[in-house]
């Protein structure tokens, strides 16, 4: 299953299909994460706020390839991005272990396949690095094999990268 | 002196570490300060209007996902806006603090904060970024709990005439203990208040608690499987390899 995460806004979904069997877009519309932890310890994968992310992390984990389009926010994802990836700790499970000599959370859904990153937006080259530091960290974080990142300057370019 | 704004960007209400480190470290500094709690979008315009008269702030920020919470970006870019408008040339210092034991899984999270400050014309003074934050959490529960047993001892054993300084004496151990797990923690953040008094750069320093990494992964899994035990989780797929239901409202599906 390949997903792309975007924020290019809703219009967007059909033409990304294109290149994915499902889309989801990110537009801010929901309730941040309140670190409850209760996607791990009441009722697994599943957030106690019942708005429409409430199943993010299954969505995520159900995702063999995952891109994420994102505009570029101080070298971070946006915060609608941010926001559905808040939401998603249920990708692992409460119990940790060691991965690239750190600790982590164990996969619920297993290693991966790739995580792409396409960032759109007025981006500088510190920025750059922090994306790509940011998106390293996602990858062994949610159990990816590979990632990537590629820069773009707008999001009309962003949405043709997918 | 300057006044020091000092932010907890914690979204819970109560009992978050992050509000705990923020007294801690405002301990040791000196001077006005004012003591905010970012959670919701109605709590940015009074941060904001307190960023007008200091000179410093401080950010203390959990770490969620690799960076800085979703719902403090928001409030990032308006304080940029914000800044530039007023012509604000404030210090900024970042206290992070994570789950795992690595202090050093903060450091994309300070990037952003330093980007941040790029792009809002303030000055990055860098912080601290703390591994194994949620002990501060159980130390902070466990003292009092541990404080009040010892008095219930020291009663018990005063009614029967035994030696009433041994509980005194073993609470004194348990202390000793709790700050050595600490020392780290409240090393860096004392030279990081003092580089606040100074209002010079402290950079960007990296500590944890002191445990082995093994037995803080052990602590944490037995942590979560007794909260999963209380709270129901272990009885409902637990691992389980749940899929979105059918009426995910977010996908777009190609065959829909």
């Amino acid at each position: 299953m390949k997903t792309i995460i975007h924020d290019l806004g809703k219009e967007q979904n059909e033409r990304l299909l294109a290149a994915a069997d499902q889309v989801v877009c990110a537009d801010g519309r929901y309730a941040p994460c309140q670190g409850c932890f209760k996607c791990w310890t009441k009722h697994p994968a599943a957030c106690e706020l019942k708005d429409a992310l409430y199943q993010s992390c299954r969505i995520l984990g159900s995702s063999e390839d995952l891109t994420i389009i994102t505009e570029n926010l101080y070298g971070g994802y946006s915060p609608a991005v941010k926001n559905l990836l808040d939401r998603s700790i249920g990708v692992s499970t409460p119990f940790s272990t060691y991965r690239g000599g750190q600790m982590h959370h164990t996969l619920r859904y297993g290693t991966r396949n790739c995580l792409r990153v396409i960032v759109y937006g007025n981006i500088t080259e510190t920025e750059k690095n922090t994306l790509k530091l940011m998106a390293e960290r996602n990858a062994i974080n949610m159990g990816f094999r590979e990632h990537s990142v590629e820069f773009c300057s707008d999001a009309e370019e962003a949405g043709g990268m997918a | 002196m300057e006044k020091t704004v000092l932010i907890n960007c914690s979204p819970k209400k109560k009992l978050s570490v992050s509000g705990f480190i923020m007294r801690c470290a405002a301990l040791m500094i000196r001077g006005r300060k004012e003591y905010l709690h970012l959670r919701t979008p109605a709590d940015r315009q009074g941060i904001l209007q307190a960023l007008m008269n200091s000179g410093k702030v401080v950010f203390v920020l959990p770490l969620y996902v690799d960076s800085v919470p979703s719902h403090v970006l928001p409030f990032l870019k308006e304080m940029e806006a914000f800044c530039r408008e007023n012509n604000l040339s404030l210090k900024v210092y970042a206290i992070a603090n994570n789950g795992f034991i690595e202090g050093r899984q903060n450091e994309p999270l300070m990037q952003v904060m330093e980007n941040f400050c790029s792009r809002a014309g303030l000055e990055w003074c860098g912080g601290v970024g703390i591994g194994g934050g949620v002990m501060l959490n159980v130390e902070r529960i466990m003292i009092p709990v541990m404080f009040g047993l010892m008095i219930l001892n020291m009663l018990l054993r005063g009614f029967q005439g035994e030696d009433i300084l041994e509980p005194v004496q073993s609470f004194g151990t348990t202390i000793g203990t709790f700050l050595l797990l600490c020392c780290g923690v409240i090393a860096f953040t004392v030279r990081l208040a003092a580089h606040i008094n100074k209002g010079t750069n402290a950079g960007k320093q990296y500590t944890r608690i002191m445990l082995p990494s093994f037995i803080f992964i052990l602590f944490a899994d037995i942590f979560f499987t007794i909260l999963s035990v209380f709270q129901g989780g272990i009885f409902r797929g637990w691992f389980s390899r749940f899929k979105p239901d059918a009426g995910c409202s977010i996908i777009t599906r190609k065959d829909h």
